[in-house]
């Protein structure tokens, strides 16, 4: 039975497929994420990753498994488990013509926040970034705007943050800045991540649990310290590196379907 | 269903979208400047034509009637048609589409929402049809009457059909399908009968144009603007096509949609 507050795991994703014009871009992949935990999902550019998340966000529709978020069931839940999950992407602009304030509200009517007015000015203070409420969102720097999203991801209180690459266009001051928000957020709320990043240090820092992926296949899951251990790297860049010259030592990293 | 979240995101979107009109004020064109000139256009070709070769008659005082009536009423197919798809391709534009599916919201609640708003833009079109109308030809809309009513919510579906075919298309084939958010209409105009009845088209078109809703709403619009009694016969084909039009509309949405995610399609705006 579908549930607001997760005891157990927040994320569920059994044997996940999907191809592309017979080309297979994820291969079988399972992910939990327990309730408060931080999980990254890494690998190399080609592994899958993006259609992974945008599988489990109900943008992609699987071609087989079953995706569970919050105990709702996709992609006939779809609604309901989204009003329980918070996305931010780097890569992705502002709504033009909107003020900052405005697509906060916007999104934040979105997700069921009738009100959000507070919730904005709160949590744009804990970012540090309440003198860009009025600026339009075309006049933001990449950094500035990937502040705006994650806080657009945050306005509802979601159960899980799905961020992709969130830091990718910070500084570093600020990227710590983030993770530090993040990290008090998680501890806070309980409320759970999931974050892609090409940033090892980063990952190390904020997430418990590291999920590899390869060809569209797991090839490792476990805590830094474990992966890195039965790889026999010395960290998780080095694991990294190791990972993309396997790719890429098997072509485009992806592998046909019959 | 909590109704009062659904209208919560129906005002969200349609907001959004007034802040767009607001500060993008070239996106005016489409309901003042565009209104202007048909009614210029159609006007005065109809004072030329009826007026030109000496002092109007009664029969050509209503053909000058029926071409500003059917540029009022084509105008409800216009505005509600192009306020919905270029609602949905502003998201294109700003790449505003993956943020926006991955929320709660669900298809009915955006279509609503930029629905909602285009009403507003429709009603602005047809206050500037009115009004040039009035002070340039001395054509009243009032003319009309409310036996216009069901003929205008007709259209008004109608229009809106033929933006959620492009959604569609633009759904599956991506920014390319985009212009066919004016090609479409200036496909259905002609067929429809907006100006004239569909006898004066060649032979072929004919069955073509009376499968159309629209052609039965305006031959209705233009027999009340004659003084008769509404025909209901005419009305009630242009309702249940347009019904019908309705639900292929929708099922092809929900088609285009369904291989939007299938293909990942989204990943063409993020």
């Amino acid at each position: 039975m579908p549930h607001s507050s997760v005891v157990g795991d927040v994320l569920r994703a059994n044997g996940l497929v999907k191809a592309f014009g017979g080309v297979c871009a994820v291969d079988g992949v399972d992910i939990t994420v327990g309730a408060g935990e931080r999980v990254a999902l890494l690998g190399p550019n080609g592994a899958g990753k993006t259609t992974t998340l945008l599988m489990l966000l109900g943008a992609i529709t699987a071609d087989q498994g079953t995706i569970e978020m919050a105990g709702y069931r996709l992609p006939h839940e779809r609604s309901a488990a989204a009003g329980q999950v918070g996305f931010a992407a780097g890569y992705l602009p502002l709504a033009e013509r909107l003020r900052v304030h405005e697509y906060l509200r916007m999104y934040g009517q979105l997700y069921g926040v009738a009100n959000p007015s507070d919730r904005i000015a709160r949590t744009l203070e804990r970012f540090g970034i309440t003198h860009l409420a009025n600026a339009m969102g075309t006049e933001l720097s990449s950094g500035q705007r990937t502040l705006v999203g994650i806080v657009k991801a945050m306005i509802h209180e979601p159960q899980l943050l799905v961020l992709d690459e969130p830091t990718a266009s910070l500084d570093p001051d600020v990227a710590r800045r983030v993770r530090t928000n993040l990290l008090e957020i998680c501890s806070e709320r309980g409320t759970a991540l999931l974050v892609t990043s090409h940033n090892m240090v980063e990952v190390e820092r904020l997430c418990e649990r590291v999920i590899f992926l390869s060809h569209g296949k797991v090839v490792a899951n476990g805590t830094p310290d474990e992966i890195t251990a039965s790889f026999g790297t010395t960290d998780l860049e080095a694991l990294f590196l190791h990972l993309a010259d396997r790719q890429r030592a098997h072509g485009t990293g992806r592998s046909e379907t019959t | 269903m909590n109704m009062s979240l659904h209208w919560l995101r129906i005002r969200a979107i349609a907001r959004r979208h007034w802040y767009v009109l607001l500060r993008s004020p070239h996106r005016l064109f489409d309901v003042t400047v565009w209104p202007l000139i048909d009614v210029l256009l159609f006007g005065s070709i109809g004072v030329y034509f009826t007026r030109g070769g000496g002092p109007p008659t009664h029969a050509s005082q209503v053909a000058f009637g029926y071409m500003l009536a059917g540029v009022l009423l084509w105008h409800v197919v216009y505005q509600s048609s192009i306020g919905l798809a270029t609602g949905f391709m502003e998201e294109t534009w700003s790449r505003n589409l993956l943020n926006l599916i991955v929320t709660p919201m669900t298809e009915i609640d955006y279509i609503g929402g930029v629905a909602l708003f285009g009403l507003v833009k429709l009603a602005t079109g047809l206050i500037v049809v009115a009004l040039t109308g009035l002070g340039f030809y001395a054509f009243h809309v009032t003319d009309l009457g409310v036996a216009a009513i069901p003929i205008v919510a007709i259209l008004l579906a109608v229009g809106w059909d033929i933006a959620l075919i492009v959604i569609a298309l633009t759904l599956r084939f991506g920014s390319s399908a985009e212009p066919l958010a004016w090609g479409l209409l200036f496909l259905v105009m002609p067929l429809s009968g907006v100006f004239y009845p569909i006898r004066a088209l060649p032979w072929l078109l004919r069955p073509i144009a009376r499968a159309l809703p629209t052609t039965h709403a305006f031959t209705a619009a233009r027999a009340i603007y004659a003084g008769r009694s509404l025909p209901w016969r005419e009305v009630g084909i242009a309702a249940v096509s347009a019904v019908g039009l309705t639900a292929l509309a929708l099922m092809f949405t929900a088609a285009m949609l369904a291989t939007f995610r299938r293909r990942g399609f989204v990943t063409r705006y993020s």
